[in-house]
């Protein structure tokens, strides 16, 4: 398995970048793969709501929440979404929280 | 002539005919055997464009990239499919109107024409073995079917002048292996031509009927060039 | 003589996850209690196979089957030969032969007697399927490149997909496939969308689009009977990026089209194209065309999606043995229309920078779309580029035939998207604009990995963006 190195650590991905092992996941790691992964720098509050409901709706489901939760939870247009994860609510913010990568052709 | 030879020259040539026939019908059958389904939407163009434009592939190198991008290897295929026919043409030629043959540049043509064909064949036989692709791919039959085609064009080149006075041992070269040929053909690639047909007509009828082809528009060399701007 | 040697051969040794597949059966799901869905099992396959290969074959599958001599021309036409010039194993006609040496050997004549002279070859166990499973999952897009250019016109594209029917009848497939095909079949849809969730976004978007143009009477109705169009869409947009709908619902509302969704048989897209399962390609596609039946619609209009289009438009009728009634049709030859009778206006200017087309392999060499989107392109955007080659001799996105649920093989298929990539540079173009959702994903990923300047957009972007709604053209 593939891992990438942010300021020194590595952690495990898969080919795609999603995170190997959702259940290690913590916020360090999820600026580490912001950075890595979506090119963000530093991780805004308004990132943070997003990846925190994500996170708490995967624990509590074991799915990906879908964009219009997302957008509800938060408050958010769907515009901002993108905004604040260049790669989309599936390929950006998803990842950014830890999850496995969705199914399906994404 | 010795009789070895004008049996070689009939009788035999119309046995092995007569083979290739049946078993080429046997082989259609099975072939024909495999369904085929059929159509239910709306065409999107015309069926028989479409298998017509498939099947005169043959004839038209800037149609597809792979032969557009390489107009040697396909003067080549060209040269090297004038001298099969040169060639089958000499083994009616011979014995049934030798005297297409007593007039020199005829006679001369067909020569020149199946001389190149063989040393497309050898350009070919080097391609093969050196092309790590087609190294990988090929089968003892790619190499044996070329190598023994190029043997076939060697005798035909030289058993073209139909002297068996001067010796007869091209002349028996060469109707020997064309009988071989047509004997061996049914069971190896290059009874390719059979399919040729079948595969360019289904594959057009299916592409006209969506539409695919022929092709609208601009195609090929005539679709644009990078960064080729319509501002 | 030059002697060239062969490189080592990128073909991926994926071995066979049956993890979801052991779930399925354990969760005692439908599909699979009932057989339609396949699942794998030790034993009997290579048997199974064989006699799935001589039943299932058809004539035009058989000659090309037969009709391959070794030429070697479809090599240069391939993006993973051509991303990795010293393995032959990228190579169209190895790959086929993979398929090719077992029909020589078990079907066809020569093979059975002396197999070696020909290179016919047999499947000794399910290694041998699997290694199968990495080649023509993984190593090809069944992008039809090849076919276009063999001068013998074998359909090696087509032979792919054959093959992975055959191996999706044994569940000897990558794991993505298989969940994909699972959600498919058990759901309705790609994605596992529920109905609560396609519902409640078609209302989201309805409510952002009546915000937007501030007209209360906008609607996205679903499961209205008598419209003139049936709207089908990809699940990506109702779970991923909704924005297409509503782009499609402006534009809709402008030109007052009488459409509707139905509330059944809404997913264009076919999983059953890239497994090769042709039953999976009839229930979905017949979900369609039936919703239209029952709605008494006069046409049914197909979102951007390449496959879902290739599979909605041409195959799927076939697949379930429907024959076609109504016109179906690409959103984009909707806007077409509309766009040359004036229905809606629109402002080139609007959509400044410059945009490259990117022709989808199952619209332009599998369908019959080349010249459409670019006639709408032309009126809506002021610079346009083309990339070369294009139109039926584009290339892969590299995305396509299933490849992005399969992450398995996304570093191989990274690697073959060199030539894209080049072609995309070239260009100097901002936006590529394509007219597949799979497309957007793998181009997004060709341009993340290769690091280019660009965007993906889709035709009903680019339109919407250049919309001058009517009343404001005082603006």
């Amino acid at each position: 398995m593939p891992t990438i190195e942010v300021d020194g650590k590595m952690i495990e991905v898969n080919e795609e970048g999603f995170l190997s092992h959702p259940e290690e996941w913590t916020e360090e790691i999820a600026r580490l793969l912001a950075k890595a992964e979506e090119g963000l720098d530093e991780l805004t509050a308004e990132h943070w709501a997003v990846v925190k409901f994500i996170r708490g709706y995967y624990l509590e489901k074991s799915l990906a929440p879908m964009v219009r939760r997302m957008c509800q939870a938060t408050g958010f247009p769907l515009m901002k979404i993108y905004d604040l994860f260049p790669s989309g609510p599936a390929k950006g913010a998803c990842k950014v929280a830890g999850l496995p990568k969705p199914d399906g052709c994404v | 002539m010795s009789d070895t030879l004008r049996i070689l020259e009939n009788e035999v040539q119309i046995a092995a005919l007569a083979f290739m026939a049946v078993v080429y019908t046997v082989r259609l059958a099975w072939l024909f055997r495999f369904r085929m389904g059929r159509e239910r939407t709306f065409p999107a163009g015309r069926e028989a464009a479409g298998a017509g434009y498939s099947l005169m592939n043959i004839a038209m190198p800037g149609a597809m990239e792979s032969t557009r991008k390489r107009p040697g290897f396909y003067a080549q295929f060209v040269v090297f499919h004038l001298g099969v026919a040169a060639a089958i043409a000499g083994t009616f030629i011979i014995p049934y109107a030798p005297a297409l043959f007593e007039v020199r540049p005829v006679m001369r043509a067909f020569q020149a024409v199946i001389a190149a064909a063989f040393f497309v064949g050898l350009s070919r036989l080097v391609r093969r073995l050196g092309n790590p692709v087609l190294r990988e791919v090929s089968s003892p039959d790619d190499y044996f079917s070329l190598i023994l085609l190029m043997l076939w064009f060697a005798a035909a080149a030289l058993a073209v002048p139909n002297r068996p006075d001067k010796g007869e041992w091209p002349l028996i070269l060469y109707f020997g292996l064309t009988a071989f040929f047509l004997v061996y053909v049914p069971f190896s690639k290059i009874c390719h031509y059979l399919y040729y047909p079948f595969t360019r007509y289904y594959l057009g009828r299916a592409l006209g009927h969506r539409g695919a082809l022929p092709p609208k528009g601009k195609t090929g060399a005539a679709a644009g060039r990078p960064g080729e701007s319509r501002a | 003589m030059r002697w060239r040697k062969k490189g080592p051969s990128g073909v991926v040794s994926a071995p066979l996850d049956t993890r979801t597949q052991d779930k399925a059966r354990a969760d005692g799901l439908a599909s699979v209690r009932e057989n339609r869905l396949r699942t794998y099992e030790p034993g009997g396959n290579v048997s199974r196979f064989l006699d799935l290969l001589e039943k299932r074959i058809s004539r035009s599958l058989a000659v090309s089957m037969t009709a391959c001599v070794h030429c070697g021309l479809c090599a240069e036409s391939c993006h993973y030969f051509l991303a990795r010039p010293d393995d032959p194993t990228m190579t169209p006609v190895w790959k086929a032969d993979q398929i090719r040496k077992i029909f020589k050997r078990h079907v066809d004549w020569t093979g059975r007697i002396v197999p070696w002279w020909i290179k016919a070859g047999s499947l000794r166990g399910d290694e041998d399927l699997n290694r199968l499973k990495n080649i023509v999952f993984g190593s090809c897009s069944a992008c039809r490149r090849c076919t276009y250019n063999c001068p013998m016109g074998v359909d090696t594209g087509l032979l792919v997909r054959f093959t992975r029917g055959l191996l999706t009848e044994l569940g000897i497939v990558p794991e993505g496939v298989f969940n994909v095909s699972r959600d498919q079949w058990e759901t309705g849809n790609q994605m596992a969308v529920s109905e609560k969730d396609y519902l409640e976004t078609l209302e989201w978007m309805r409510d952002e689009v009546r915000t937007e143009l501030g007209d209360d009477s906008v609607d996205i109705p679903v499961d209205r009977a008598g419209a003139d169009i049936l709207y089908t869409i990809n699940p990506r947009e109702i779970k991923f990026d909704p924005r297409s709908i509503a782009h499609a619902a402006k534009i809709f509302h402008v030109v007052g089209a009488s459409w509707t969704l139905p509330k059944w048989g809404w997913d264009q897209t076919n999983f059953g194209l890239f497994s090769g399962d042709d039953r999976l390609g009839a229930f979905v596609a017949r979900n369609v065309y039936e919703a239209a039946e029952r709605l008494g619609v006069k046409r049914i209009v197909i979102s951007e999606c390449g496959h879902g289009y290739r599979s909605t438009r041409w195959e799927g009728y076939t697949w379930a043995g429907y024959d076609q009634r109504l016109p179906t049709e690409s959103v984009v030859v909707t806007l077409k229309r509309y766009l040359e009778a004036g229905r809606i206006e629109v402002d080139p200017a609007r959509n400044a920078d410059p945009v490259t087309f990117h022709d989808s392999c199952n619209i332009a060499r599998s369908g019959d779309l080349v010249e459409e989107p670019r006639e709408v392109l032309g009126r809506v955007c002021s610079d346009f580029r083309e990339m070369h080659p294009n139109r039926r001799e584009n290339f892969c996105c590299t995305g396509g035939g299933g490849l992005l649920s399969m992450a398995e093989y996304r570093p191989l298929r990274l690697e073959a998207a060199k030539t894209k990539a080049e072609q995309l540079r070239a260009t100097g173009a901002k936006l590529v604009c394509t007219m597949c959702h799979n497309c957007i994903d793998g181009l997004n990923d060709v341009i993340k990995h290769y690091k280019l300047p660009m965007r993906v957009v889709q035709v009903l972007e680019l339109v919407s963006n250049a919309l001058v709604l009517p009343g404001a053209k005082a603006k």
